[in-house]
């Protein structure tokens, strides 16, 4: 198996469709214990001058750290003609500066023993190093350099661009289910620009110039559109220092207010059907739902969030008890939600029907589940495991500071706040069963549905092999 | 410069005693059915991580190809008088974590939960269960073995998948690795729920057993739990040895045509056992050649001259047996064959020449540098005292490890290289919508 693959991510793999399951890997836990120190969660908080607001957590149980530095632009900025521009932008980071070679950032981060990457996803971009503490000044540095002085050339920028079709290759035109779950969201989303695909479509990537880069980069990348997170073994004062002596001088940046962009009501169920070259078919199918940026649905949000949970946290949630196991109309289900998207997202399902069973049955099983969601409360025992699953999990998190910083990081990007990560397992608890058949009720309707069935295509003749010794 | 290097080294040393990095401290027994348990108590956290490595891996699976990862797949379903439903529901009620797998050398039971007594309590006679009394029910069986024979057709729609298949059956071939772990489909239909029992009595036995545990609890409360949970196992039969690999007389090129946008193409050829005398300068000589990200030759030359792929790397993967040394990438069809000349031009000429002294010099730093990233969670201290006890290396192989990475030479690399790459009997696949031949 691949050992290292070589990753500048598209999305963040943590909060997308493929990742569904991920999503509700993080949900897991135990009652009965909540008494872990508060402070050791404590977060510090400085805004410098220029807007860049700094995060700090402290965590001394190995000498390493990670810093982070996340961006107000992503994909969900973008508009037609020129998607793709975020990501390929991440790329060309690493490409040079007016003090820094084309790939010399990468290479001192490697003489200090760092590892290093960038991922762009729907509402963010951010860089990260993880080092052995000490040498948080090394990465403050250079990131300070890039997020003022990039130097975009076109050699750099002819080349990185055929790397990233061929990233767009690999990850969505040779990958069937990949490539469904693009013409999903084109079909699902009217206005939201939650439409296009983080990547870019080809056609985008092959018409991008260099000067479309520079306008993005100047347009987005400044102190006052970023927020630095480092969590480790460090001492919050000394990081505070750090990034005045380095992000202090440089100047921010007068924004226009971004666009809002709401998705247009749906007025319909939408469906179709996707023919790819595969074996096994495919079942895609989301509703709109709010999430936690929309302040006044908190509490439905919260509530779809133990429903996703419900639904498909762990092997004995109802999709993989009454549909993998009970009527075996699925060989694989899930159900997941983002309730961290900046805007007005997608309630997902996704599975592949067992060899007896067609999408349409698989359509049909979950559709009987999310009736009887809304027709029968859920049972005392399930709300209790959701909850216990959500407190250990708050628990094992702590084991990663690379998944802390993510957190708080992330909130603080999609405009939610970082604060609000404190209160997740306390809002979780106070779910109800009543609160879950009334998101149900509300929010999984028909007429806010999309639904995609990937047909296999068997086009291909029997694969021929040709081998020779040489 | 030797001296400056060990200055450094020291002065990471110092450094990592200040700030309180200790080692890990691996305690070591055995249980009466032979059964080894590896400890390593830890601080900070209230988590409790194991792992069980069993010598049950799908090189076992003589004509009956499948039946280790059949088997690993029932563990968790139902077992001991719980149905599969009350296994999850039990585990999952108190937020534990059980996961199953299997590989070509081993099986593997993992599993996670909080250190609280109630949590232990509800959980830890599930995994008992689990690891001593799985049913191995004909409605299980039915189940999982529909699943696996699915996933085996899925393995159609993806040309990575469909390279690595074709190249594991070419440089192994005559050898149990080359074999897919899950099966074929002719296999894996075949098999019937007595060959999965059949196989689990004989495997998982204390005789072919590892166990790896991390966590905030006592030593005596970690030999408790742990004759609770293997004690009770048979002694039983050491699994066979595997066979040795048989070394290719020539060089070949395969491909398949699929029809993709891109080829995947793989380089590769048996080399790296488990604890092999030359593993140090494979492994920096690796890191320098392809399995640094950004700062290796390959994806300087294939990635940032050409812009031919999004992802190109090399690596020596250890097993029991000679593991492949694997060169890989993809591009778009068109331009595979330059990228085939740009690979194979890469490799040849590191191993002529070997690396540069200032390679040599920035992959020592980089691997100083990042040790203790390799230790920072108690997730990554059980793969890395996993991976260091499964493959019979001493306990103190991490207090000496940057010392072995420090005494790595140019000269050696280009020895150990020279030695054990011989470019003469590699493999070649490519699966895509182009011939090289053409």
């Amino acid at each position: 198996m691949p050992i290292l693959l070589w990753l500048r991510l598209t999305r963040n793999k943590m909060r997308k469709l493929s990742a569904i399951v991920l999503i509700l890997s993080f949900i897991y836990s135990l009652s009965g214990f909540a008494s872990e120190p508060r402070n050791a969660n404590m977060v510090h908080e400085k805004v410098l001058k220029n807007g860049l607001k700094v995060l700090v957590k402290e965590d001394n149980r190995a000498p390493v750290m990670v810093s982070q530095v996340w961006y107000k632009v992503g994909a969900s900025y973008e508009h037609d003609g020129i998607t793709g521009l975020s990501h390929v932008l991440e790329h060309m980071m690493f490409q040079g500066t007016d003090n820094l070679e084309p790939g010399e950032f990468s290479k001192i981060i490697a003489a200090n023993g760092g590892r290093e990457n960038a991922f762009t996803g729907a509402d963010y971009t951010a860089y990260f190093q993880t080092m052995e503490a000490s040498r948080l000044e090394v990465s403050m540095r250079l990131e300070s350099e890039r997020m003022q002085h990039l130097k975009l050339q076109e050699k750099e920028f002819v080349k990185e661009l055929q790397v990233v079709m061929e990233e767009r290759r690999m990850r969505t035109e040779d990958k069937p289910q990949s490539q469904t779950y693009e013409y999903f969201k084109a079909l699902a989303y009217t206005s939201s620009p939650y439409r296009n695909p983080i990547i870019g479509w080809m056609q985008d990537l092959e018409d991008m110039k260099l000067d479309d880069l520079a306008d993005w980069y100047k347009q987005w990348y400044a102190p006052n559109n970023a927020t630095l997170v480092v969590v480790g073994d460090v001492k919050a004062e000394n990081v505070f220092a750090l990034a005045e002596k380095y992000f202090g001088p440089i100047p921010n940046v007068k924004f226009k207010p971004v666009k809002q962009r709401e998705e247009v009501p749906q007025l319909g169920v939408r469906r179709a059907v996707v023919k790819q070259e595969a074996k096994v078919p495919y079942l895609l199918m989301g509703y709109k739902v709010p999430v936690l940026n929309s302040a006044d649905k908190e509490d439905d949000v919260y509530a779809l969030e133990v429903l996703s949970g419900i639904l498909s946290g762990g092997s004995s949630a109802r999709l993989p008890s009454n549909l993998v196991r009970g009527q075996q109309v699925a060989s694989s289900v899930s159900a997941g939600y983002d309730l961290n998207a900046r805007l007005e997202t997608l309630f997902l399902f996704d599975g592949m029907p067992t060899k007896q069973h067609t999408v349409d049955d698989l359509e049909k099983a979950i559709k009987t589940e999310i009736e009887s969601l809304k027709k029968t409360l859920i049972t005392a025992k399930e709300l209790e495991k959701i909850k216990a699953q959500v407190i250990a999990s708050s628990v094992y998190e702590k084991d990663s500071s690379f998944y802390q910083a993510m957190q708080l990081g992330m909130l603080e990007t999609v405009g939610v706040g970082w604060q609000k990560e404190a209160s997740y397992v306390d809002k979780v608890k106070a779910v109800t069963a009543v609160q879950i058949r009334v998101v149900a009720q509300k929010y999984l309707i028909d007429d806010h549905l999309t639904v995609v069935h990937m047909q296999p295509q068997t086009t291909v003749t029997n694969a021929k092999e040709n081998q020779h010794a040489e | 410069m030797l001296n400056k290097l060990k200055g450094m080294v020291g002065l990471l040393a110092m450094l990592m005693s200040c700030t309180g990095f200790a080692l890990p401290n691996v305690e070591h027994w055995q249980l009466s059915n032979g059964a080894n348990v590896y400890f390593v108590p830890t601080t900070g956290l209230p988590i409790l991580d194991v792992q069980l490595m069993f010598d049950a891996g799908s090189a076992h699976d003589g004509s009956q190809l499948g039946q280790a990862a059949l088997t690993s797949a029932l563990l968790d379903e139902s077992a001991g008088g719980l149905t599969a439903q009350q296994v999850a529901e039990n585990i999952e009620s108190v937020g534990a974590q059980l996961s199953t797998s299997a590989s070509r050398d081993f099986s593997s039971i993992t599993y996670r939960s909080l250190t609280d007594e109630k949590v232990l309590a509800t959980a830890w006679p599930v995994f008992i269960n689990v690891v001593n009394s799985p049913d191995f029910s004909s409605t299980d069986f039915n189940r999982l073995k529909q699943r696996i024979l699915l996933s085996i057709k899925q393995r159609e729609e993806s040309p990575g998948t469909l390279a690595q298949l074709a190249l594991y059956e070419q440089i192994y071939e005559g050898h149990p690795y080359k074999n897919p772990i899950q099966g074929t489909e002719k296999t894996v239909t075949e098999l019937n729920v007595e060959d999965v029992r059949r196989y689990y009595q004989q495997y998982y036995v204390g005789k072919n057993l590892t166990v790896v545990m991390v966590g905030g609890v006592t030593r005596q409360a970690a030999e408790k739990l742990v004759n609770d949970l293997v004690g009770k196992l048979k002694t039983g039969v050491k699994a066979a040895q595997i066979p040795a690999v048989l070394d290719r007389s020539e060089a070949l090129q395969l491909h398949k045509d699929y029809p993709s946008q891109q080829t995947h193409l793989l380089y590769a050829t048996p080399v790296l056992k488990h604890n092999d005398p030359d593993y140090f300068a494979l492994h920096v000589g690796n890191h320098i050649l392809g399995g640094s990200g950004f700062s290796s030759r390959i994806v300087k030359e294939i990635r940032e001259e050409r812009g031919l792929a999004y992802s190109a790397y090399s690596y020596f993967n250890a097993m029991r047996q000679k593991g492949p040394f694997l060169l890989g990438l993809q591009t778009k069809n068109e331009r595979v064959a330059e990228a085939s000349t740009a690979l194979k031009e890469t490799l040849k000429t590191f191993i002529t020449e070997g690396p540069t002294e200032e390679e040599l010099l920035a992959s020592k730093k980089n691997i100083r540098g990042g040790f203790a990233l390799k230790l920072d969670s108690n997730k990554k201290l059980m793969s890395v005292i996993s991976g260091i006890v499964v493959s019979g290396r001493s306990l103190d192989y991490l207090n000496n490890y940057l010392q072995n990475i420090n005494d790595v030479t140019l000269a050696s690399i280009k020895d150990a290289f020279q030695r054990r790459v011989d470019m003469e009997k590699m493999v070649m696949v490519t699966v895509g919508n182009s011939d090289i031949k053409k």
